[in-house]
């Protein structure tokens, strides 16, 4: 009895246009992981189809998870529990990793334990390096930009986030009006590489409060393009692209130099989509740096969606006796507590 | 041999478990919204009831369409992880069939869903329930000048249409749907899909 049994979760993930599955021991070690990407899929409509990304979960689900089990040479008796996104995230995307999960924890009378995806991109780092707290995560993706404290495992505190667009969106929306093809962002990250900065733009929402506003940048942005269309002046790209990542990073790192002083913050994590771009890495490194912090950064693989993550973050919920009943549902929107 | 039935594509729960030729546990609710939340729950308890446990069933037979899309993934997910899972046999019929094969009435049977917009999901099954017209995505209107072509038929839908005076209500005879789809050809887990009979909205517009 005094021997500490390891455990298994396995993760399942599906909030958006990837379909994934992982196994994960001790919340620390990826033992296998299979993802689905429809990225090729959705990129023939500029963004991602709600229905058409539905319909793939289905179609992939079984696949991703015989072949997760076959690559940890596993079984489902061996699993311990199963973690779930239950949300935030798409309805008919998220559904479909649901009824599995749901249906392997019938099947197999397993613990199941819901995941808020955030909670997921947070604890990818829990793979890499493990968590110091007082803590803050940076969550920056298509869908989310917000700052969350965190003082201990499954204890969340948002400080802030955008009072508007997502990172993320305003990256692939000003990347789109420039002509990249979506996903644009990482496009507009490596362009901006080669540029200088010469396009003036406003810094958005330089104030005293952990909030950040990228909606008023993007249409600056799309103003600039169309004027100097209008005037006839060619539109130099990496010009433009080096110039608004430069206030789009700006913004962010603002906030995160006044959260890591005002809370005393021993540990930055950099989460979600965008903590695979460049700039804004080189710039929360620096500051760390400056301010004396430990800085986890995923690897680039854990920046997507992944359910290794998933299955990461479920081994401390689960530590936290967060249980749900087979009545889980998923929840398009939900506030990470 | 035990069954498993599984209807989730309309805003209706239907799921059953018979054996051989005995009903053993049926559930026939509406749930509307909640069908996500719900459905798995109350398939649970039909296995509560009887003492059984998942592997017991020794057949699945899941509707797969066409119907709400997001009510057909959440029962056709269910049943394809659990047939791949326990290696459970498996196999799939249309709503438009169950609908024809419960109907009591010795008539051309007519099933529609309301597909929106002046469209329906619609099959044609003679007296015998064999096939006259498959199941498509169709006008409602077309599907009028079809069963005018027939002599006598009814239509069978929980949906209300204008411009149908006559529907005969939908109701699940579970033992009838069993025993004629029961040694229906199984299908590889992995490859049970929906058959959504349209494309996305977003799919269509490219064309």
């Amino acid at each position: 009895m005094t021997e500490k049994k390891d455990i298994f979760i396995l993760g399942i993930e599906s909030s958006c246009d990837e379909t994934s599955a992982s196994i994960v021991k001790n919340g620390t070690e990826e033992l296998a992981t299979t993802i689905s990407s429809q990225i090729d899929i959705h990129k023939d409509f500029g963004g991602v189809v709600p229905e058409i990304a539905s319909r793939h979960h289905v179609k992939n689900i079984t696949f991703i998870l015989e072949e997760c089990l076959e690559k940890a040479k596993m079984k489902m008796e061996d699993i311990d529990a199963i973690a779930i996104t239950y949300g935030p995230g798409l309805i008919g995307s998220l559904l479909i990793g649901l009824e599995a999960a749901k249906t392997l924890s019938f099947l197999y009378n397993k613990l199941l334990i819901p995941v808020h995806h955030i909670a997921g991109h947070i604890y990818a780092n829990s793979l890499v390096k493990e968590l110091n707290f007082p803590l803050l995560a940076v969550v920056v993706s298509g869908g989310h930009t917000e700052l969350i404290e965190m003082t201990d495992h499954f204890q969340f505190k948002k400080l802030g986030g955008t009072l508007d667009d997502a990172i993320g969106e305003c990256y692939d929306k000003v990347a789109r009006v420039m002509g990249l093809e979506y996903p644009g962002g990482p496009k507009l990250d490596k362009l901006a590489l080669e540029g200088k900065i010469t396009y003036k733009l406003p810094v958005p929402l330089k104030d005293d409060s952990y909030n950040f506003s990228f909606s008023g940048l993007k249409s600056a942005v799309i103003n600039l393009v169309h004027n100097e269309e209008q005037r006839g002046n060619p539109l130099r790209n990496a010009d433009l692209a080096a110039s608004f990542q430069k206030v789009a990073v700006e913004s962010i790192t603002s906030k995160v130099r006044k959260a890591i002083k005002d809370k005393n913050i021993k540990n930055v994590i950099l989460a979600g989509g965008v903590a695979a771009n460049k700039i804004l890495r080189a710039s929360i490194q620096n500051l760390s740096d400056e301010l004396n912090v430990q800085l986890s950064i995923p690897p680039m693989k854990y920046c997507t969606d992944n359910a290794a993550m998933i299955a990461a973050a479920g081994y401390y919920a689960y530590k936290n006796g967060r249980i749900s009943n087979l009545n889980l549902n998923s929840k398009s929107q939900d506030t990470l507590n | 041999m035990r069954y498993l039935y599984i209807d989730t594509s309309s805003s209706y729960l239907y799921t059953a478990i018979v054996e051989d030729n005995k009903l053993l546990s049926e559930i026939r609710e509406e749930f509307g919204q909640s069908l996500s939340e719900i459905a798995l729950p109350k398939i649970v308890s039909m296995f509560k009831e009887n003492n059984l446990l998942a592997k017991d069933i020794n057949k699945i037979i899941v509707v797969n369409g066409p119907g709400s899309f997001t009510g057909i993934r959440i029962g056709v997910t269910i049943a394809k992880v659990y047939a791949w899972s326990l290696d459970i046999p498996i196999t799939t019929i249309t709503s438009l069939e169950a609908m024809a094969i419960s109907s009591r009435n010795d008539k051309v049977h007519i099933p529609l869903i309301n597909a929106r917009r002046g469209f329906v999901f619609a099959a044609i099954y003679d007296e015998n329930n064999k096939q006259i017209m498959k199941p498509q995505h169709i006008k409602l209107e077309a599907l009028l000048d079809e069963a005018k072509k027939l002599p006598n038929y009814e239509f069978i839908s929980n949906d209300t249409f204008e411009e149908l005076e006559h529907i005969s209500n939908y109701s699940p005879d579970y033992l009838k749907i069993i025993s004629n789809f029961k040694d229906k050809e199984e299908i590889n887990p992995h490859l049970i899909n929906p058959d959504y009979l349209k494309l996305t909205e977003a799919e269509e517009s490219k064309k």
